[in-house]
């Protein structure tokens, strides 16, 4: 059964469509969620748990009606929003007694693991911390109450590559047991090629794909040439960049057999294929 | 359910509500507009609120494992709670005003079991305006607090001008005379007694019944509404 079920996710904004947003998620994996500023990430994200109020769609955790059934999907949901921005004045040991009363499953242990792993200290203030420090806040709580599911929302951002590094670890830990999921939105996308299993990748408000990351991966192929090349490719090149020595762009790997012989070819990243996705328009 | 009024008190709550809660020691001032002191409750509510947006504890709330719906009652029994802490507090001083005082007041309503019935009210217009608007102008506490300020001034003049007006008239109409016998005044009958608690627990009534419709409304308007 899926941990997670999105179905139909909808959300109209003045100048903005979240449209018709579908993807689900199983147990044991970690899934990267992706897109440019204002693609609907965060939107979808917040729909999803109810934050914001979705015009239509469903939501399940683990099988249960999400919005029907708020308060026992979200004992089984950790969440994450960026940085830890509540409660400025209040330190994180006052803040801690309170959150930890909402959930039946709190885990001191891991909570005091989470807190030694971080460095963080319980008796500073919200305002005290760093923007990094915050996250690692917010990821402590989310972390201590033996959710199944993780949503987290730039949880990386703010980090230096040690703590980052550390915690792409601390995921894949997580997940390990086979039980549990993450669902983590980044730009940080190195990060994402790290440690995620699956790709979900949101563009101007629609579902682009929700795939593994190798299968996304292996859809593209990086290809560069000279100046001359360029125009009898222009139609299969999903984006293009000009430089110095010609061009390099992005073009699907079922048409790479159309492709003349003395175009190089490479592997593509999965951040060379959403800048060059992102610039589809340019290369028509 | 009382896992988030804990967190009302413990994370929400400003220190500036106990201030305020003080300004009930104005009932000991002679000759004074006693439902004054109702209205500084309302602005400590209004401060909690206020610092509340600025610490994103409407984001905090919900998303802990509660719906949204309890995240409004909470706040609407959090302001109970701080209504009726100031409601009891009026309790004792009307009988402190009552042992040191003990004249009729000029400028309004006296302290007597009557004035618990005008806080009542001036909570029910308070809360009647203030929450829906914060909710629904999409957190802006101090655009809820203008409205609902104006909203209590308006029924505290129209509510004291009525006591003043009873006091002062040379050639008593019959209501008035029945209003400064009976409820303005220190009920020295049963009658008297009767009357007063009648009319508080009318105004008593009436504040459940409007908070009940607030909560319903600000919780219609919440659900619908985005974060």
């Amino acid at each position: 059964m899926e941990l997670l079920e999105v179905k139909g996710l909808r959300k109209q904004y003045p100048g903005f469509l979240l449209k018709d947003v579908s993807f689900s998620l199983e147990p044991g994996y970690i899934m990267g969620f992706i897109g440019r500023n204002g693609a609907g990430k965060t939107t979808t994200m917040k729909s999803m748990l109810g934050l914001i109020a979705a015009d239509a769609g469903s939501v399940k955790i683990g099988g249960m009606d999400f919005f029907a059934n708020q308060r026992e999907c979200k004992q089984n949901i950790g969440f994450v929003m960026g940085e830890f921005n509540c409660y400025l004045g209040y330190k994180l040991k006052t803040i801690t007694k309170v959150t930890k009363r909402f959930y039946d499953d709190w885990n001191e242990e891991a909570y005091r693991g989470c807190l030694s792993r971080f460095k963080l200290d319980e008796n500073k203030r919200v305002k005290e911390l760093s923007a990094g420090m915050r996250v690692k806040y917010a990821l402590a709580l989310a972390l201590s109450h033996n959710a199944q599911l993780l949503i987290l929302d730039e949880p990386t951002s703010g980090l230096d590559p040690i703590s980052r590094d550390d915690l792409l670890d601390v995921f894949r830990g997580i997940v390990e047991d086979g039980t549990r999921s993450i669902l983590f939105s980044t730009h940080i996308i190195s990060d994402l090629e790290k440690c995620a299993d699956l790709i979900t990748y949101i563009k101007n408000g629609e579902l682009y794909a929700s795939e593994e990351l190798e299968t996304f991966r292996s859809k593209y192929l990086l290809v560069s040439g000279g100046e001359a090349q360029l125009e009898a490719l222009r139609g299969s090149l999903l984006g293009v960049k000009n430089n110095a020595f010609g061009f390099t762009g992005l073009i699907e790997t079922a048409k790479a057999a159309e492709l003349p012989s003395d175009i190089r070819t490479a592997p593509a990243d999965l951040e060379s294929i959403m800048i060059y996705i992102e610039q589809e328009e340019k290369a028509v | 359910m009382k896992n988030l009024i804990y967190k009302e008190f413990k994370l929400c709550m400003q220190p500036l509500v106990w201030i305020f809660f003080a300004f009930v020691l104005m009932l000991l001032i002679p000759n004074y507009i006693y439902l004054v002191p109702c209205f500084f409750v309302g602005n400590a509510i209004f401060q909690t609120m206020q610092v509340g947006a600025v610490n994103n504890d409407v984001l905090f709330s919900n998303l802990l494992p509660v719906s949204k719906r309890d995240t409004v009652k909470a706040k609407y029994l959090f302001v109970i709670c701080v209504e009726l802490i100031m409601t009891a507090l009026y309790v004792g001083m009307i009988f402190v005003n009552h042992k040191l005082i003990g004249s009729p007041n000029m400028a309004g309503i006296d302290a007597c079991p009557a004035l618990i019935g005008g806080c009542f009210l001036i909570h029910a217009v308070f809360n009647a305006i203030f929450l829906p608007v914060f909710y629904k102008s999409g957190f802006k506490a101090g655009r809820a607090f203008v409205f609902s300020a104006i909203a209590v001034f308006a029924v505290m003049f129209v509510f004291e001008g009525i006591f003043i007006a009873a006091g002062a008239a040379a050639d008593k109409s019959a209501l008035f005379a029945a209003i400064e016998s009976t409820i303005d005044c220190w009920p020295k009958t049963g009658r008297a007694l009767s009357a007063q608690l009648i009319f508080t627990g009318a105004f008593a009534v009436l504040y459940a019944v409007v908070t009940w419709l607030s909560y319903l409304r600000s919780a219609s308007i919440f659900e619908k509404s985005d974060i």
